[in-house]
């Protein structure tokens, strides 16, 4: 501790207590976090009028399923994009440790080694593009777009695109229809990954430096802080969290397939970039990853439910997608013409 | 006086590729003196104090640190040896507030968790000691004016006790009044025994707190000059070369000159 801040000890002089005072709520809250949980309140309302069977146990307990990999990878996600980087790769990673731990099922393995293996599977894709972002300084968009092919290839390739079913029998099996307290185990899962990353995020110097990195790579590095080491770590989270999330939907689905999960990245990318989190870097929430994960989620459940064709689920996702972020880009323009038009200070 | 010897930098060399920044530099330091470092726009100071601070190796040269040689592979291990630095672009994380930003790198912890209470009372206290100007330890970075940027990045130097304190441009985007805050606050903690480094376009400030002045020029240290046998118009001279010839016996000769 400096000379200077062994005085810190002891209780502060108020003029020290005052600059120290924590904000407020409000000056705290994520303002773009707080404009996709009222959307997300309202189309969850919507479809709670517009459908007889959207609030119900069942559903919603459903729902929670449907999103928990989105949500997953997604909170890894977070961390990736709010240092400044991407990962393209993460459908791909999917596929690969759905169709391989079901291929090694086949082969024999013990679940408990396979769950091993498909988190061990994700983790070392994860950081092989952490590997070649960090280390290497290609950018990550350039190598999670060179993995998502080669990824998705080797799994296409061992399974010649079939499907691989999973013995019902085996404890990776009922991992998939386990539920405690009316939700699945996916969905638990799902929730102790955003407890997880809430922690990370805002409580380590981990998370700390993954803020400072998309912020200002430099001056972290200046401060004497291994950035590569993080911006690795950080990748290899979204490979190790698209790993989890290949063993859970392979365990529901009962069988592992190649071609699982395409497009997921985007479905992820849009619920991290939906909740608040900056593309650009610098800025991110767990909690708005999971507002966005549950509206994207929401909007497809409540439109099957409604029985509207199901490919108008991505046109009206994408258009919510567009008109949230416009609101909270143009939030302040927007703010001061309805004052103008109140006639409000 | 040896004791007194902080730093001492010898023929230091960098080159980027093929453009020779330093081209074999010599400098001194002591305990509790402010030194001037100043030269035309690409004499080479800043990446002479980035290669004291440990973020740019050095080709060839040395560093001895209180006597002892030395060579920094990181900005780590020149912050172990206790010496600090502020750069031209502050070094601040826009997107951190000012506490987070104070302790980057060493943020207190408890456990696995940072102490975020402790990290703000630490950060109050040292701000409140400096007299800067801020209105919390929560506020954002980037929503501070320039001027409490740059009171925030010494405040976050100083807060390291350093025995070297180097300060790149400290005053260069600041209100007059911030610059007397500043200028106090690098008088002040000279006095404390740390030598200071300061790069500086504004020549009035050198003779506000300097004791003397080291003058570079292409890459090279070409004076090194008591601040009391100065005057502006000379100092001038010095830096751009034009009244050098008055006095070529005190004057070492750049690369440049020898081989014209």
């Amino acid at each position: 501790m400096t000379a200077t801040t062994a005085r810190a000890t002891g209780s502060p002089a108020p003029a020290v207590a005052r600059l120290a005072q924590q904000r407020t709520w409000w000056e705290r809250t994520n303002k773009a976090t707080l404009v996709m949980a009222a959307v997300t309140l309202l189309v969850f309302v919507f479809f709670a009028l517009a459908t007889d069977n959207f609030l119900t146990l069942g559903n919603v307990s459903n729902l929670a399923t449907q999103v928990a990999p989105a949500l997953i990878v997604g909170v890894a996600m977070t961390f990736v994009i709010t240092a400044g980087q991407i990962d393209l790769s993460v459908g791909s990673i999917v596929a690969f440790v759905s169709a391989t731990c079901a291929q090694l099922l086949v082969a024999g393995w013990d679940s408990s080694l396979v769950f091993l293996a498909g988190l061990a599977m994700g983790l070392g894709w994860g950081l092989v593009n952490g590997w070649f972002t960090a280390y290497q300084r290609i950018p990550a968009f350039i190598v999670t777009l060179a993995t998502l092919s080669v990824v998705r290839g080797l799994a296409l390739f061992t399974t010649e695109g079939f499907s691989v079913p999973i013995e019902s029998w085996t404890a990776f099996a009922r991992l998939g229809t386990a539920r405690w307290l009316g939700l699945s185990s996916s969905a638990w899962i799902a929730l102790a990954f955003a407890v997880l990353g809430v922690v990370l995020l805002h409580h380590t110097r981990f998370g700390q430096y993954v803020i400072g990195i998309g912020s200002a790579e430099e001056s972290v590095r200046r401060a004497g802080v291994n950035v590569r080491l993080v911006k690795m770590a950080a990748l290899g989270f979204s490979g190790l969290a698209a790993g989890v999330a290949g063993i859970l939907i392979a365990a529901r689905l009962g069988s592992g397939s190649a071609n699982s999960a395409q497009g997921f990245e985007l479905t992820v990318i849009a619920a991290v970039v939906l909740g608040g989190t900056s593309l650009l870097g610098g800025r991110g929430t767990i909690v708005g990853t999971l507002i966005g994960a549950v509206l994207t989620g929401v909007i497809a459940n409540g439109l099957t439910l409604m029985s509207v064709s199901p490919y108008l689920t991505p046109i009206i996702t994408g258009t919510v997608l567009v008109v949230v972020i416009w609101v909270n880009l143009r939030g302040a323009d927007l703010g001061s013409v309805l004052r103008k038009l109140t006639g409000a200070r | 006086m040896s004791e007194d010897l902080l730093v001492e930098l010898t023929g230091i060399t960098k080159s980027y590729g093929p453009v020779r920044s330093l081209r074999g530099v010599d400098l001194t330091l002591r305990r509790g003196e402010v030194l001037g470092l100043v030269g035309d726009n690409g004499a080479g100071k800043s990446t002479l104090m980035k290669v004291l601070a440990g973020a740019v190796q050095h080709d060839d040269g040395e560093i001895r640190v209180k006597g002892r040689p030395i060579r920094f592979s990181n900005p780590a291990e020149a912050q172990a040896e206790k010496i600090g630095i502020v750069y031209q672009d502050l070094a601040l994380c826009d997107t951190l507030d000012v506490a987070s930003n104070l302790f980057l790198g060493r943020e207190p912890r408890r456990g696995p968790f940072i102490d975020r209470r402790r990290m703000h009372e630490q950060a109050a206290q040292i701000l409140a000691d400096l007299h800067v100007k801020v209105s919390s330890t929560h506020q954002e970075i980037g929503t501070l004016s320039g001027g409490q940027r740059q009171t925030v990045a010494i405040a976050r130097a100083v807060s390291f006790a350093p025995d070297v304190l180097i300060l790149d441009e400290p005053t260069a985007a600041l209100a007059v009044a911030e610059v007397e805050s500043v200028l106090r606050l690098i008088t002040a903690v000279a006095a404390q025994g740390v030598g200071v480094v300061l790069i500086t376009h504004r020549l009035q400030d050198l003779f506000r707190v300097c004791e003397r002045i080291t003058v570079m020029y292409e890459g090279q240290s070409v004076d090194d000059v008591p601040i009391g046998e100065l005057d502006i118009e000379s100092l001038v001279g010095l830096i751009t070369r034009t009244g050098v010839a008055a006095d070529p016996a005190d004057t070492p000769q750049t690369e440049q000159e020898a081989t014209a």
